[in-house]
């Protein structure tokens, strides 16, 4: 009997558990599948999310490509198999860049010709200069059309990437951007392009969380090139450090070339911040930097992406110590592959490859594998680039690539810190929460 | 306490049944609550009503229950089988008894029912044409192409570039002619030309306030110039007092639209039109409107507008065109039309909205392809430049879209 009451109880007591289990997280369970925000946003860094939703968020869902092409059929006699480069290769402050950056693509065009090309055919790269003229960038992809290339890979400077990327679209090439981290590149919704490299978005929170929510800083300067690169790279961390409730305490620029910094700094002493951030190239950065600490500015300084540059360990020597960076990838990982392309790279070219020749390998290597899994068609090869499934969490060199629906980049990224004269690399720590950061600070 | 036993002991298993009843219509419920609470959220949801599939050529109903819009039907198309020298058409220009197509391939003409191509081998900057218009003071034909600007006139094909003249760039997006002046808007800037001076323009982020260079679109209307600046909004320039002032998207984020209506819609712009002292402003986000007070958004979930991704636009008195990718629309202010291939034939379907009603009407012929990129209009008949072919329609005698 006391058996039987123990059992009815044991049922009882299971269907009650059974049915709390079923009834009451379903809607929890639909609930899970609550939308990531755009780019990684945190919560408390959505625009305007503290005091008003979006009437409409554009890059939720993915624009598709609905015109014509798809129907073409390839051609018969080819010789070559023609992929568009566009790059700064001559007359601008970022050659050195560039090159970097058509060796890695060269390295990745060599290495699927030694494995037999294009079903025998051979690729070929068609290297295209992006500076010049006005708008040099769109004349030399309306070139890139005529030579009949079936993709192409560009480019570094902001500016010159738009420009590309309008007459990619018009032109109907498929584009891959392995050098331009500027975040409204990919918020363009042209559905012709892929990056991927983490843009400065994922660099400007990176830094935020890393400057306020664990170094603790409150009062930050920031000096930075007078060109796109630090106009548009700013603007995230700007954005996000203003949400964090730490509007900067002073945004002063330099330009391109200059050598004496003295007027920036004294403005920048004046303004009495903890902490300076430097958004620019490496060499000017390394001046500003020797420049710094000879006035007697003691303060941590941190920066951009293309401060993690042999270039400017070089200038700035022991100034440069303490010095803290992102980067898009770690060069120094253990990985095979990695690994192996460091060595041959240094091999081909007798030096070491930067960020902009490893993602130009990585870049180049989406772009023929396309080539290979679509034929020659620009339709089908954008249709396979684009369509979150050939080509999501690809293993390049750099990286695992995570594609969000504006085909930006937001895989992982890496961070710098300047110990005893090299980069010491360390995996960006997680985004630190409004609530994780009240629970830390409340006793 | 053993009776009560017994009951549970009875009761249990019809007890499981209901429990799982509830359950089950528990998850049901719950989905739809899901799917309903996305709708609010996305502002997606909008019943489509298909209370009629007449064909408008061949006996309609839609003159009973419209009385507003002109519909269009009758679709001719014209394709590289017919004379074009290529598919894939940019930009058409209706010019009294001759259409003016830009193609991939070159100049394509079409005259007394002949297509007529012209090529960089006959004068062309650039075989790829990306735009045309007329010169209303001298019947001169203006050419915008991918290799430069050129200009035809009495015959002979004359061309300006970078290196010949004061063009910003050779990608040429836009080009249009008022009265004496030819404007165009390029890869690198936007420019104008004095034909009677000869003196260009150029104006960039560096003159005029733009944040970027490079320009889409131009067009002219109430002693202004309006230039689609391309991550800048829109530049007026008024002719008069030669002063610049522009227009941005006043959230500032190119990730999101905050308020409805409380600007363009986007900062990446890629035509602007002018009509009936209206302003219309094309992005790939939406279609705004513009009334020198006042700003109206439209976007797909929220209008009759097929799609957000707008490649090109043109105001027709009081009726704006809209050549997206999934169709042309075409909009009066209250009531939007919208011309559709049929996927599963080749007929074509016609769309009327009015507000939260909608209409799908199916039609004998079609549109060549819903890649529209170019449309002008003149008198009853429409031309489209798509993405394979151009289409010409008519309109279709006594017959108006309203619901």
């Amino acid at each position: 009997m006391k058996n039987q009451d123990q059992k009815i109880k044991l049922r009882v007591l299971v269907l009650t558990i059974l049915t709390m289990f079923f009834l009451f997280p379903v809607s929890d369970l639909n609930g899970q599948d609550k939308k990531l925000n755009y780019g990684n946003t945190t919560d408390e860094l959505v625009p305007y999310g503290r005091f008003q939703k979006a009437y409409k968020n554009f890059f939720d869902d993915v624009q598709p490509f609905t015109g014509a092409g798809r129907e073409k059929v390839p051609p018969t006699d080819l010789t070559e198999v023609r992929i568009g480069f566009l790059g700064p290769l001559e007359g601008s402050i970022l050659t050195p860049l560039g090159i970097q950056m058509l060796q890695g693509a060269s390295f990745a065009i060599e290495e699927a010709n030694n494995k037999g090309g294009y079903n025998g055919i051979p690729f070929k790269l068609m290297p295209h200069n992006d500076v010049g003229l006005w708008g040099a960038a769109a004349n030399e992809v309306v070139k890139m059309n005529d030579e009949k290339v079936w993709a192409f890979l560009g480019s570094i400077d902001d500016i010159n990437t738009h420009v590309a990327l309008r007459v990619a679209l018009k032109l109907e090439i498929p584009m891959v951007n392995s050098g331009d981290p500027d975040p409204t590149l990919t918020e363009t919704r042209i559905p012709w392009m892929i990056r991927n490299i983490a843009d400065d978005r994922q660099s400007s929170y990176a830094l935020v969380n890393h400057i306020y929510r664990e170094k603790k800083h409150s009062r930050i300067a920031v000096l930075r090139a007078n060109n796109r690169y630090g106009r548009v790279g700013i603007m995230e961390f700007r954005d996000a450090a203003l949400r964090y409730g730490f509007p900067l305490v002073l945004e002063i620029r330099y330009n391109d070339g200059e050598i004496d910094f003295a007027t920036q700094i004294e403005r920048m002493i004046k303004s009495s911040p903890d902490a300076v951030v430097l958004w620019g190239n490496a060499k000017e950065t390394a001046l500003i930097i020797n420049q710094m600490r000879q006035m007697g500015m003691e303060q941590p300084v941190y920066g951009s992406d293309r401060l993690m540059s042999k270039e400017l360990l070089e200038i700035a020597g022991e100034n440069a110590e303490g010095l803290v960076t992102t980067c898009q990838y770690n060069p120094t990982l253990d990985e095979p592959n990695l690994v192996a392309f460091n060595k041959n790279y240094n091999e081909r070219y007798g030096m070491e490859p930067d960020v902009f020749a490893a993602h130009a390998y990585d870049g180049m290597n989406l772009i023929i594998e396309a080539i290979h899994k679509a034929g020659l068609n620009r339709a089908l090869i954008r249709d396979l680039l684009t369509d979150h499934k050939t080509f999501q969490g690809y293993q390049g060199i750099t990286g695992e690539l995570i594609l969000d629906p504006s085909w930006n980049d937001i895989g992982s990224i890496w961070m710098t810190e300047v110990r005893d004269g090299k980069f010491d690399f360390f995996p960006t720590p997680p985004l630190i929460s409004d609530e994780q950061e009240n629970k830390k600070s409340t006793p | 306490m053993k009776n009560n036993n017994r009951f549970f002991q009875k009761n249990i298993k019809v007890l499981s049944l209901i429990l799982l009843s509830v359950f089950l219509s528990g998850f049901s419920i719950s989905k739809q609550d899901k799917s309903f609470q996305n709708d609010l959220e996305d502002n997606q949801a909008k019943p489509v009503e298909i209370s009629s599939r007449v064909s408008p050529e061949t006996g309609s109903d839609i003159k009973d229950e419209a009385q507003q819009m002109p519909v269009y039907g009758n679709w001719e198309t014209f394709t590289v089988k017919d004379g074009l020298p290529a598919d894939k058409a940019y930009c058409v220009r209706i010019d009294g008894d001759r259409v003016l197509v830009g193609t991939s391939a070159g100049l394509a003409v079409y005259e007394n029912e002949t297509w007529k191509t012209y090529t960089a081998e006959d004068g062309l900057a650039h075989n790829g044409v990306l735009s045309i218009d007329v010169s209303e003071l001298t019947g001169d034909v203006w050419l915008g192409t991918l290799g430069g600007l050129t200009r035809w006139s009495a015959g002979r094909f004359e061309t300006f570039t970078q290196f010949n003249s004061g063009l910003a760039n050779d990608v040429i997006y836009t080009v249009i002619c008022d009265g004496k002046d030819v404007w165009v808007a390029t890869g690198g800037g936007a420019g104008s030309y004095d034909t009677y001076t000869r003196e260009w323009g150029i104006y960039t982020e560096r003159n005029a306030p733009m944040h970027e260079p490079w320009t889409y679109g131009v067009c002219a209307g109430g002693g202004k110039i309006f230039i689609a600046a391309w991550g800048g909004g829109v530049i007026e320039y008024t002719k008069e007092t030669k002063q610049f002032r522009d227009y941005v998207d006043p959230d500032g984020e190119m990730e999101i639209d905050l308020f409805p209506d409380d600007g363009v819609i986007h900062d990446i712009t890629t035509g602007v039109t002018f009509a009936d002292d209206i302003l219309w402003v094309a992005t790939y986000f939406g279609l705004s409107r513009y009334d020198g007070t006042r700003w109206k958004g439209y976007l797909d979930h929220d209008s009759g507008l097929v799609s957000n991704f707008i490649n090109f636009l043109k105001a027709d008195g009081p009726v704006v065109w809209l050549c997206t990718d999934l169709g042309l629309s075409s909009f009066n202010g209250e009531t939007w039309v919208t011309y559709r291939k049929n996927e599963n034939n080749k007929k074509g379907k016609i769309i009327i909205t009015e507000g939260e009603n909608t209409k799908e009407i199916s039609s004998t012929t079609s549109i060549s392809h819903e890649f529209v990129i170019g449309v002008d209009t003149q008198d009853d008949v429409v031309w489209i430049a798509t993405s394979k072919g151009v289409s010409r329609g008519e309109i279709l005698k006594d017959l108006t879209a309203g619901l």
